[in-house]
């Protein structure tokens, strides 16, 4: 039924803009509401993809006014916002901006915030839509979403939606994730809890799609007939920065390869949707998840690192041990590299081999699929000595792109056959603003779009992989690599056990 | 950058090969060409558009700019770029002198990135029959600009004459804003009423001058079937020739949108308290890349444009334009005619300096 007679499914230029809604947002003096969440949202309302009616409550311990806040919320969102700067556009949003104080365990101060809401749902007719950001720590939750039980926000009725978005870790292990989506599925539907993981919300991943489903080319070669391996790399040349309380607990694998890595490993081995649906989308990743193995042989087809002291990009890099508020003798790994299995038809044999790392030589993220050599070559033995594997190389990040790479003759009098490689970059321009990861996200909340979130199923398949690994290398010492080197030597002899190489990004 | 001076198409064909020899790694996947045709005193104008849009959508740039037709010897000046002032691809100035540029196809089309789209865009008065300029006809898009017309509004009606599918104008983009507006206040409408709404009636108060607010008025009718008017406004309107915008719908309730003037309008519904959402006015080269952004038929424009001029069956024409010479020569009293030069290598084969028996040349 059409209940908006100038919507036109064939009028491609108008904007998707959300129905009038709140977003509250708890722990918002935090870095990632600074630095993501505030400039997001100037972003959004800049593009004039915010709705009409629109308000933002900040909710944290701090004692603030409602001018104090806006000042803040300006600051942070004039110093990262990727849109040139309009102050009559901020303006306009400070006007519904609010902010309560109190602390999660304060009755009173969600009681004010629930009124404050109702104020706000005749002030300034949102409608009684909301979306809670919940940018705290995962220990807080429980606490906040009992209180929203209470005071009856988390209840979406046919009048109103109310949604929630919860930032990873989802949780530390399979048990933990598992009582953690209980409970917020339980205070929230399950459609109406979204789990951020930035990664899907950038362009390139998004293209990973197009490029499989929308070419004839690629897709009758992406099987286990004609690729040899995939490597999955997301390297970090930072270190933990401030985040030592935080890294201490948690380490690389549960940190980045629970869930980037794996989504990005889901996206790559998953069939073809049905449609372009989220609900079609996730049937397809929870089905690759569901079939990863892993190697009956942890010892050579796990490993985890330690990064030590070294230098990178020169300058002199401290080793993770000796980075402040970090145990000594800290067994915590920053590096993890795995051989995966996807047991189903299409990659069966084929071995899948992700790794991360912190203080590795440059930040990039990258899908390879390595091919197989072709079964015969005509040439010589010595015209082909040079010529590698082909390789189809989906960057992620930085200089978005694809990168094909095949054999090619060396120019000259001799048949001599040698590796090249053809690049496509996005434009500069098309990356640089591009509606950054966050923006996408919020805008998809606010829409109810769930088509680049994972689900709960997801995240505890995740854990499915990973708590085997964590329980194999529970207590043992990592592996130490120098900042600055790709990884500790047993991830390359991970590799050499099966005559294979890591790509170097 | 290297500027050709008397140089031939060839010559710059050759000179962009050289340069994405030497300059390396700069060109990343074009994804179309961008023909543009300006008038000298615009050059500045298209070029930064050019860039801007160039950022968005990869594409190789080619900038028309046709000087002093009358001139007695046809001569071709080219400047070749990559990776500089005209954004991260590759893009070419051709300055046309005399005759030259009546066939200013025969330097554009070896320079057209192979087997991609083209876009024409006119950055100024486009011709009353595109077909009368090749460079339109093997455009799988055109676009042209009536606001930069002394009546856009007659220029409006000629585009609708002249209409094939994928043709359009900036003044229908420059309605974008408004209508995305439009359509998210309704949205809140029917979401607040949890039912379809209907919209019984509409007007536009602005410059009823102005193309965009003629196509809006449009599209709005297109989109409801009942008339709407452009009546002019106290205030003087912006760029978009739209002061406010009153709808009316089923159940007795209006809404209105003004343009507050900082950037902004303010939207007053029934039932709910006034809101303020962006609404700036955007550069041209944002402009651009909307345009760059979808290149098949755009069935709204062309909707739009029936309600807005009256005529019908636009969406039905064949999108296929054949070229229609016109010798501007042939006008009046047959002015300059252009003496024989043999020495001219410049100029393409077929180039008589004479135009009575001159042969249209033909490009598909």
């Amino acid at each position: 039924m059409i209940t908006n007679p100038l919507r036109d499914p064939r009028d491609r230029r108008l904007p998707r803009v959300p129905e009038p809604c709140a977003l509250v947002v708890f722990g918002i003096t935090g870095d990632l509401a600074r630095k993501k969440l505030l400039p997001a949202v100037y972003d959004l309302a800049n593009r004039g993809l915010l709705p009409t009616n629109f308000a933002l409550l900040g909710f944290a311990r701090r004692d603030w006014g409602d001018t104090e806040f806006a000042e803040l919320a300006r600051d942070a969102a004039r110093k990262s916002a990727r849109t040139p700067w309009r102050e009559e556009v901020w303006e306009r949003l400070a006007a519904s901006v609010r902010f309560v104080q109190g602390s999660f365990d304060d009755d009173a101060a969600f009681d004010e915030l629930a009124g404050a809401l109702t104020e706000l749902e005749g002030s300034h007719g949102i409608g009684g839509n909301a979306a809670f950001y919940l940018s705290i720590p995962p220990t807080m939750f429980p606490t906040v979403l009992k209180q929203m039980q209470r005071t009856g926000m988390a209840e979406s009725t046919p009048d109103r939606w109310r949604r929630v978005v919860v930032e990873k870790p989802f949780g530390h292990d399979l048990a933990s994730s598992r009582e953690l989506n209980a409970l917020v599925d339980s205070v929230f539907g399950a459609d109406d809890v979204f789990r951020i993981d930035h990664y899907l919300g950038k362009e390139t991943v998004q293209n990973l799609m197009a490029l499989r489903f929308a070419n004839t080319l690629f897709e009758p070669i992406w099987n286990g007939h004609h690729v040899d391996s995939v490597q999955i790399t997301m390297a970090e040349d930072v270190g933990i920065g401030g985040r030592a309380g935080f890294y201490e607990e948690t380490g690389a694998a549960r940190d980045v390869l629970q869930n980037h890595l794996l989504q990005l490993l889901a996206l790559t081995a998953m069939e073809e949707p049905v449609e372009f649906s989220a609900e079609q989308i996730r049937i397809e990743k929870l089905k690759v998840l569901r079939a990863i193995s892993l190697p009956d042989d942890l010892q050579t087809f796990a490993v985890r690192g330690q990064y030590e002291q070294g230098w990178l990009a020169g300058q002199r890099a401290i080793g993770y041990r000796q980075e402040e508020g970090v145990d000594p003798h800290s067994i915590t790994e920053t590096y993890a590299a795995v051989r995966l299995g996807v047991e189903t038809r299409r990659w069966a044999g084929v071995p899948f081999y992700l790794r991360t790392g912190k203080r590795l030589p440059r930040r990039v993220t990258e899908i390879a699929l390595v091919f197989k050599r072709a079964p015969h070559l005509p040439f010589a033995d010595t015209d082909t000595e040079e010529l590698g594997t082909n390789q189809l190389v989906v960057r992620v990040q930085p200089d978005e792109g694809v990168t094909l790479k095949f054999g090619s003759k060396v120019p000259g009098s001799v048949m001599e056959v040698r590796d090249v490689s053809m690049d496509f970059l996005y434009g500069e321009q098309f990356t640089e603003s591009s509606p950054e990861a966050y923006e996408r996200l919020l805008l998809d909340v606010l829409l109810g779009d769930a088509t680049l979130f994972p689900r709960n199923a997801e995240v505890e398949a995740s854990w499915a992989v990973i708590d085997p690994l964590e329980e194999f290398w529970a207590g043992t010492e990592p592996f130490p690599y120098r900042a600055g080197e790709w990884g500790p030597r047993a991830a390359d002899e991970m590799l050499a056990a099966e005559d294979r190489q890591w790509r170097r990004p | 950058m290297t500027t050709l001076w008397d140089t031939t198409g060839s010559a710059v064909v050759k000179e962009l090969a050289a340069q994405r020899r030497t300059g390396g790694a700069v060109l990343s996947g074009v994804a179309l060409t961008l023909v543009v045709i300006a008038d000298e005193s615009r050059v500045i104008e298209a070029e930064e558009a050019a860039t801007h849009a160039a950022e968005m959508h990869p594409c190789r740039v080619v900038i028309v700019v046709r000087r002093q037709i009358e001139a007695p010897v046809p001569r071709l000046d080219a400047e070749v770029q990559i990776g500089g002032r005209l954004g991260p691809g590759e893009a070419v100035v051709l300055r046309m002198y005399g005759r030259l540029a009546l066939h200013a196809e025969s330097v554009v089309l070896p320079l057209l990135a192979a087997d991609a789209p083209v876009v024409a865009w006119w950055h100024d008065a486009a011709p009353a029959r595109l077909a009368t300029d090749a460079l339109a006809v093997f455009a799988n898009r055109r676009i042209t600009d009536s606001s930069l017309t002394d009546d856009p509004q007659a220029a409006l009606r000629i585009r609708a004459e002249d209409y094939v599918p994928g043709d359009t104008d900036l003044t229908w983009t420059r309605s974008t804003a408004w209508r995305a507006t439009l359509a998210s206040t309704v949205d809140s409408v029917a979401g607040r009423r949890g039912d379809a709404v209907r919209i019984s009636g509409g007007r536009i108060e602005g410059d009823p001058h102005n193309a965009t607010a003629q196509l809006l008025a449009g599209w709005i009718s297109s989109r409801t079937g009942c008339p709407v008017e452009v009546v002019a406004s106290a205030r003087h309107a912006g760029p978009s020739g739209v002061d406010a915008v009153f709808l009316h719908l089923d159940e007795g309730e209006e809404l209105r949108i003004a343009a507050d003037r900082r950037g902004g309008a303010v939207i007053s519904q029934p039932n709910r308290p006034d809101g303020t959402v962006a609404l700036p006015d955007r550069s041209l080269g944002d402009l651009l890349s909307e345009e760059l952004r979808r290149l098949d038929p755009d069935e709204p424009y062309s909707d739009a444009l029936e309600a807005a001029t009256g005529l019908a069956g636009l969406t039905e024409r064949p999108a296929e334009r054949e070229h229609v010479w016109v010798d501007p020569a042939d006008d009046g009293d047959r002015a300059p005619t252009v003496p024989r030069d043999p020495g001219d290598e410049g100029a393409p084969s077929g180039e008589d300096g004479s135009s009575s028996d001159e042969a249209p040349p033909r490009v598909r």
